[in-house]
């Protein structure tokens, strides 16, 4: 009898709860321009996700299932998120498995650092192009103020495509293992405060870079050469501005990035590299009647400084750090394509709303070198889409240039997907 | 018996003496619950007869000045939440939280006339009218289904940002609750016709259907609002950006 009353005061609050199912299916296939044949990278086949509310408490498992076309291809299991929140009055507590999202402006954000990129879905937007890690974040709610922080317990990189001819860059070292100090402890803080009419923000992170570096080389390996890969330590400071001046609606966004090679040197020749570099987002935009948007994004990665040494892979040669031969190791995707660009973005809808028209043009501001995108989502009944998309890009015959390596990659992708 | 007819002859000179002002300020003041919680149906058709269908939980206080709503469904729009305050002496804050990139949006306030989500209402539609920010002109009164109503033209003042050049209004005598509008746009075209339905909820008149047809795209809007509770208590925390992440369990 205890025991049935135990067990039926334990399952009550599951009983009571509210269980919500809910996902899509998309099957996708994507084709190269120049050659008509379809390219073979993963894509999500299908997605689920399962919320279970009970009281104060949420808890959300976000799962995917990834594919790619070809023989002998299965589908992989991707569990993308698993976290419980508990809302108190003032505010949320998260923790587990998740996908955080800073910063103001539409799709680049170089203030967003707390999550890796997956690189095969970097022209994807918002969270489908990010990767969970194992979290805490206590945001905090107290008039007009926000103060969100987060702690992540140990580092995770990006996820970069290795040995893939399709994708459009080729990174010219996989290393087989990469250097990582025993405490890679992250932790970030935000605050936030809405002045009027304007949202004013600053935050600050402390963590290590998402995509690796070389850090050093082992010239005690007397067989060969053994260069030491392994993430640089980042802090970074930033800073968000949401305002509105008439019918147009202004978002900054920056942040200064201060790196360096802290690993504790357990080779010969220890890279003793730091830098400092600023990127940043400034969007405007204006919506025409009948919601017709129309806006553009200035997007920009300046390295203000660069000192100590690295070595040069294509020659061996040791060589001295310095602005032009820095490459960040976080930060906004789409700063590692251009340092200046120019980003055009609108959508429009037809045929009573059942038809979207989305277009972006991007303009390398510093080389030449331009990105054409559109696509059409059309809405076949209540749960099922039918979408169209198409990104050209145009180099300038000079290899180096990254519009030029992305130009094979000119794509176009059609895709059909039902929500549930 | 005398002084009875006396009081009705009064009454009668009274409402014909009503000028649009007066009525307009009837219709203002008449009893209203501090605050409405409803799950409301909308039905969008478009001219083929195409219809999309979404559930939306709605809470607002203070005549919808305040006012949260999260998105049931459709599947893709599910969770998907919006928030407006409007403020008196300054533009109105409005947010909206996009589960799928995790962020809450603050969006302008200043375009009144955008779609609220694909609906034939725009965001003005769905903004208290303020007496100040128009003037009121009576017309001959009229019958619509079987109500005795006033008519009333509402201009909206010059320095207020509309986007429409007025409004005829049918008001219901016995209820003051609007019944039936026009809107015309800034070129004097009719673009909108509206018609309220409204149901005696807890002693008061509480609209329960709109109908709302867009002339110009032939598109039409219908909400229909269940489950309509008044003055539940909400609090005003509600109304903070914080709730919009999270579907409310009731």
């Amino acid at each position: 009898m205890f025991l049935k009353r135990s067990l039926f005061i334990c399952l009550c609050p599951f009983i009571f709860g509210q269980l919500s199912i809910n996902g899509e299916i998309k099957p996708m296939a994507m084709f190269n321009i120049s050659d008509k044949k379809q390219m073979n990278l993963p894509f999500r086949f299908g997605e689920l996700r399962m919320g279970y509310t009970m009281g104060d408490f949420d808890l959300l498992v976000n799962s995917a299932l990834e594919h790619r076309w070809g023989k002998n291809q299965s589908p992989t299991f991707q569990l993308r998120e698993a976290y419980a929140t508990w809302f108190p009055s003032w505010g949320e507590i998260k923790f587990g498995k998740q996908i955080h999202a800073w910063g103001v402006a539409d799709g680049n954000n170089p203030t967003d650092n707390l999550n890796p990129y997956d690189y095969y879905y970097m022209f994807l937007q918002g969270a489908d192009r990010k990767i969970g890690s194992l979290s805490l974040s206590v945001i905090s709610y107290w008039n007009n103020w926000q103060l969100e922080g987060v702690i992540i317990p140990s580092h995770i990189a990006n996820r970069l495509p290795f040995n893939e001819p399709e994708f459009p860059f080729q990174i010219p070292i996989e290393p087989n293992e990469y250097e990582k100090n025993e405490n890679t402890l992250e932790y970030g803080f935000q605050l936030k405060k809405v002045i009027g009419e304007t949202d004013i923000g600053i935050s600050y992170f402390d963590g290590y870079d998402r995509s690796f570096s070389l850090l050093g080389i082992d010239t005690l390996n007397i067989v060969q050469l053994s260069p030491k890969f392994g993430y640089r330590s980042t802090s970074i400071i930033g800073l968000n501005v949401v305002t509105f001046i008439k019918d147009f609606t202004l978002r900054v966004e920056s942040a200064l990035f201060s790196t360096k090679n802290d690993y504790e040197a357990k080779w010969y020749n220890y890279l003793d590299a730091k830098a400092d570099y600023i990127q940043y987002v400034i969007q405007i935009e204006y919506r025409m009647e009948n919601s017709k948007t129309i806006g553009a994004q200035l997007i920009g990665n300046n390295i203000l400084k660069a000192s100590g040494n690295t070595l040069d892979l294509s020659s061996m040669n040791m060589t001295k750090l310095n602005t032009n031969n820095f490459i960040p190791g976080m930060g906004t995707p789409f700063a590692m394509i251009s340092n200046k660009s120019l980003l055009v973005a609108g959508s429009n809808r037809f045929f009573d709303d059942d038809l979207e028209f989305n277009y972006n043009v991007l303009f390398n501001l510093e080389n030449p070198g331009q990105l054409f995108g559109f696509s059409l989502e059309y809405l076949l009944s209540d749960n099922w889409f039918i979408n169209v998309s198409t990104s050209y890009f145009i180099g300038n015959n000079d290899p180096i240039n990254r519009f030029e390596q992305l130009e094979d990659y000119s794509n176009t992708q059609f895709q059909l997907s039902y929500t549930f | 018996m005398k002084n009875y007819f006396i009081i009705l002859i009064l009454f009668f000179s009274t409402i014909y003496a009503q000028n649009g002002l007066e009525i307009a300020t009837m219709v203002d003041e008449r009893s209203i619950p501090k605050d409405i919680i409803s799950k409301t149906t909308m039905l969008l058709t478009n001219k083929k007869g195409k219809t999309r269908t979404s559930t939306i939980l709605s809470k607002s206080s203070n005549n919808g000045s305040q006012q949260i709503l999260w998105f049931l469904s459709p599947s893709d729009d599910k969770g998907v939440a919006f928030l407006k305050i409007e403020y008196e002496n300054k533009s109105d804050e409005m947010r909206m939280w996009l589960p799928a990139f995790k962020k809450v949006r603050r969006i302008s306030s200043s375009k009144k006339g955008d779609s609220f989500m694909g609906s034939d209402l725009s965001y003005e539609d769905m903004t208290s009218r303020s007496l100040a920010d128009n003037s009121y002109k009576r017309l001959n009164d009229d019958m619509i289904d079987g109500k005795d109503c006033f008519l009333l033209e509402v201009l909206p003042n010059e320095n207020v940002k509309s986007t429409y050049s007025k409004h005829i209004t049918w008001i219901d005598k016995n209820s003051m609750i609007a019944v039936q509008e026009e809107s015309y746009d800034l070129g004097g075209q009719l673009r909108k016709k509206k018609k309220f339905y409204f149901d005696s909820i807890s002693g008061y008149n509480v609209i329960n259907k709109i109908f709302v047809e867009d002339v110009k795209k032939n598109h039409t809007t219908t909400l229909i609002l269940e489950d309509i509770k008044v003055d539940s208590g909400l609090e005003q925390s509600l109304f903070q950006e914080k709730n919009l992440k999270r579907l409310p369990s009731n």
